[in-house]
């Protein structure tokens, strides 16, 4: 070997003495890549984990072979390269012999441009740099360079308050630099896999976005810009999870992520979401987790947080970022009302800091409500409800009277939930229930594939928040010989969260699809019924509301006069945690439905569920119900479990 | 009614949003006065969130040289200002404290060491009426303000060289 390549190197020199020798050396780099190919090919490199990760390759689902994901041309560099790994890895082999270039913003040399593949590739097949020169990447090198990897943290912003879809969340992927502390993690940068709108925005965006109109594209930007997006634009908290990759499996992934830089892949919310994406990269770094192949397509974000932490090792440590209004609350709480009021008076500028009144107390407790009242203002601030010249000059003024009083303990950060998210129970659920019905023995399997309600184990989830979708509910009535599907929910928010001195959330609620209406054994109505409504919400104590909603519902059915009812009504109802395992629910609810097939409903129901652990439950409940004229009471006890 | 409820699911199942108002900063980051960063872009009911769109000063990993940040990351002569402009508010809040995330990654970027931070901590608090001189202060202002009461601060001399 080594006398070979000495006898090359004499060969080379004597050739550059002479121009007659250098076709000679052409057409032995012409034969290279022909030979790696072929070597390649006899190590089957095209089929392994590996290369299957780098290519975004999946199995197709009705016929044989593999379709690569990205849906750029420029990614794949064979023209069948989409679908043929084989014709795909020999073009790539080829592009590496490319000559020389100088690199621009916008041109890289294919090892460059493809520098995970060829470092993998490189170590495969154990290139001869001497027949296949090695080129400088210094865009590579500098990015490289700039973030300095020492970890990977997959970064999870949970639900924001109020707004229960947000719980579908997101995940991101942060790359800690070497020497950085949880004081320093905002200098980090975080990886982001995102829909490009182009400028456009509102429901146009929306919509298209849900069948994939709109390039996804991974993005990169400091921390620090996205913890500004989520903790303080958006107040969601963020669990930070940092992982145990290797230092050459965080190389891969980094190579592989500047591969692909600028390649398209067609964002969908229902199919290929950031969740999903960041588990392709996780695999290109470590080909053995084959996450993608175990979650086909859409992923819940804390599904990916699950995954991670189901294996072995991978979790390092979980890290609890609250958001600045998380910060705002806990600082309030410390307060009495006394105090409060104060935090209130300074934000709205009524009082001012120097006031006799508050300087008596003690400097302590003016920290908290001078810190509580700057953070509140900026609340407001950024909520668009207070003046902007006025808040600034107000903000100044709180900062500058706290900067006058001496360092204190950290009174802002709460303590980290019990549950992280990757605890909270499975967003799959199944039930069984047991109900006495009208008299009548009904026996239920509901399913829902996601995500969570009121009632269900709270550890990990967003409370007040509840959101369930596509739950299907079969039934079968005593008397009756067959099961009959029953309710199928395509979708059922509900947001509950109390107003205070400060806040002043309107709750919501809104749902919609199939159900019955009307006492089983008698003459039951199915219909699609779309029923919303808003309301307030007060806490009574720790854990503890009650609200009051004005409902309006909508149904429409074949069955009924005219083959629709509209109407309105109200509801009342208390939301209680009288123990972490133990939640209950009285709602009250009358409507009158005006138009159409004109009637009145009215139902009376107490629920309650016992958690077994994370992953199981116990719910028991009493309904009193009256539709059309007929009154009647159920009886139910439910097992419910989720995975 | 019936078309409002849709567009209502619509946008609360959506994962995606309306991009937020358009950054005044996106770039370099000088601009941005204390106190009057965005507002009135908090999330209101039925609001579809940010997850899945790409946000300002967020920039594709292989875009070339875009404002102060080459394929995505800052340029080192425009880190400290950037930072600044972006974390001005929450800068400010930690200066007046004496304490916190957001100062203590401003002391690192500028290169202080552990062992000086107390030290630079108590300054910018002590010193909170000068560095946000006004209400109007942008963040080359605070960096000048930074800057002079650095070099003034025997220990602390040697790190007064923002740009």
């Amino acid at each position: 070997m080594c006398v070979g390549e000495k006898m090359r190197t004499i060969f080379r020199i004597l050739c550059a003495l002479g121009a007659l020798c250098c076709h000679a050396v052409h057409a032995s780099n012409e034969d290279y890549p022909a030979e790696l190919i072929k070597a390649a090919h006899l190590q089957n490199l095209a089929e392994t984990a590996q290369w299957r990760a780098l290519l975004h390759y999946r199995t197709n689902a009705w016929t044989r072979g593999v379709t690569g994901q990205a849906d750029d041309a420029k990614f794949y560099l064979a023209v069948d390269g989409k679908t043929n790994p084989n014709a795909e890895l020999a073009a790539t082999l080829r592009a590496f012999f490319a000559p020389s270039i100088i690199e621009t913003d916008t041109t890289q040399h294919p090892q460059c441009l493809f520098v995970g593949r060829y470092h993998w590739l490189k170590q495969a097949l154990h290139f001869d740099a001497q027949r296949l020169p090695e080129q400088t990447c210094p865009r590579f090198s500098a990015w490289r360079a700039a973030l300095q990897p020492d970890m990977l943290t997959l970064v999870f912003p949970a639900a924001y308050i109020n707004n229960p879809s947000s719980m579908f969340g997101h995940t991101l992927l942060r790359v800690d630099a070497v020497g950085q502390n949880e004081q320093s993690r905002l200098l980090a940068y975080a990886i982001n896999y995102a829909a490009n709108p182009q400028g456009e925005g509102g429901v146009t965006f929306i919509l298209k976005s849900l069948v994939g109109l709109y390039p996804g594209l991974f993005s990169i930007s400091p921390y620090y810009v996205k913890v500004k997006e989520y903790s303080h634009l958006e107040n969601r908290d963020i669990w930070e999870y940092q992982l145990n990759f290797t230092a050459d499996e965080i190389d891969r992934l980094l190579m592989h992520a500047w591969e692909l830089g600028q390649v398209r892949f067609d964002y969908y919310f229902f199919d290929e979401n950031c969740a999903y994406h960041l588990l392709s990269l996780f695999e290109a770094a470590r080909p053995s987790l084959e996450f993608t192949r175990r979650f086909h397509g859409w992923v819940i974000p804390t599904e990916t947080l699950r995954a991670l932490a189901e294996e072995a090792g991978m979790v390092r440590k979980i890290v609890y970022r609250p958001a600045d209004n998380t910060r705002l609350r806990f600082q309030l709480g410390q307060l009495n009302d006394n105090e409060q009021d104060w935090v209130a008076a300074l934000a709205a500028g009524e009082r001012v800091a120097d006031d006799p009144g508050f300087t008596r107390q003690p400097s302590e407790r003016q920290s908290v409500a001078l810190e509580a009242a700057y953070k509140y203002l900026r609340h407001q601030y950024t909520a668009g409800d207070v003046d902007a010249d006025s808040s600034a000059r107000r903000s100044r003024e709180l900062l500058l009277a706290r900067s006058r009083l001496p360092e204190m303990r950290d009174s802002a950060t709460p303590p980290t939930p019990q549950a992280a998210p990757d605890r909270g129970h499975g967003t799959v659920r199944l039930a069984l229930a047991a109900r006495v019905e009208n008299s009548l023995d009904v026996y239920e399997v509901k399913v829902r594939p996601a995500y969570h309600d009121l009632l269900d184990p709270q550890g990990g989830y967003t409370r007040g928040a509840q959101i369930n979708f596509m739950d299907l509910g079969l039934r079968h009535v005593e008397g009756s010989n067959r099961l009959e599907l029953n309710e199928l929910t395509v979708i059922d928010i509900f947001s509950l969260f109390p107003r205070d001195q400060f806040f002043h959330p309107i709750s919501w609620k809104i749902s919609t699809g199939y159900t019955h209406v009307g006492a089983p054994g008698e003459v039951p109505i199915a219909l699609y019924r779309t029923h919303g409504g808003a309301g307030l919400a007060w806490s009574l104590a720790n854990h503890t509301q009650v609200y009051g909603f004005a409902e309006v519902t909508a149904d429409i059915s074949g069955n009924l006069d005219k083959r629709y009812a509209v109407g309105g009504g109200a509801s009342v109802g208390l939301y209680a945690n009288p123990l972490d395992a133990w939640q209950v629910h009285f709602i009250a609810q009358a409507q009158e439905l005006r138009f159409g097939a004109r009637h009145r409903e009215e139902f009376m129901m107490l629920e309650q569920s016992f958690a077994l652990g994370q992953q199981q439950a116990i719910r028991v409940s009493v309904k009193r119900e009256r539709v059309w004229n007929s009154t009647w009471s159920t009886v139910m006890l439910g097992w419910h479990t989720y995975w | 009614m019936k078309r409002n409820i849709t567009l209502g699911v619509i946008l609360a199942l959506a994962p995606v949003s309306m991009v937020l108002a358009a950054s005044n900063n996106v770039g370099c980051g000088v601009g941005s006065i204390i106190f009057k960063g965005q507002s009135g872009v908090a999330p209101q009911i039925l609001a579809v969130t940010t997850n899945g769109t790409m946000g300002n000063q967020t920039f594709g990993i292989t875009s070339g040289t875009l404002g102060c940040a080459s394929d995505g990351v800052v340029d080192t002569p425009a880190k400290v200002s950037m930072f600044i402009d972006t974390n001005m508010d929450k800068l400010a809040q930690d200066m007046s404290v004496g304490s916190g995330e957001t100062l203590n990654s401003l002391a690192d970027l500028i290169g202080i060491e552990d062992s000086a931070k107390t030290r630079f901590f108590s300054m910018t608090k002590a010193h909170f009426g000068e560095i946000v001189s006004s209400d109007r202060v942008v963040a080359q202002d605070v960096m000048a303000a930074l800057n002079r009461l650095l070099a003034a601060d025997q220990d602390l001399a040697i790190y007064a060289r923002l740009g």
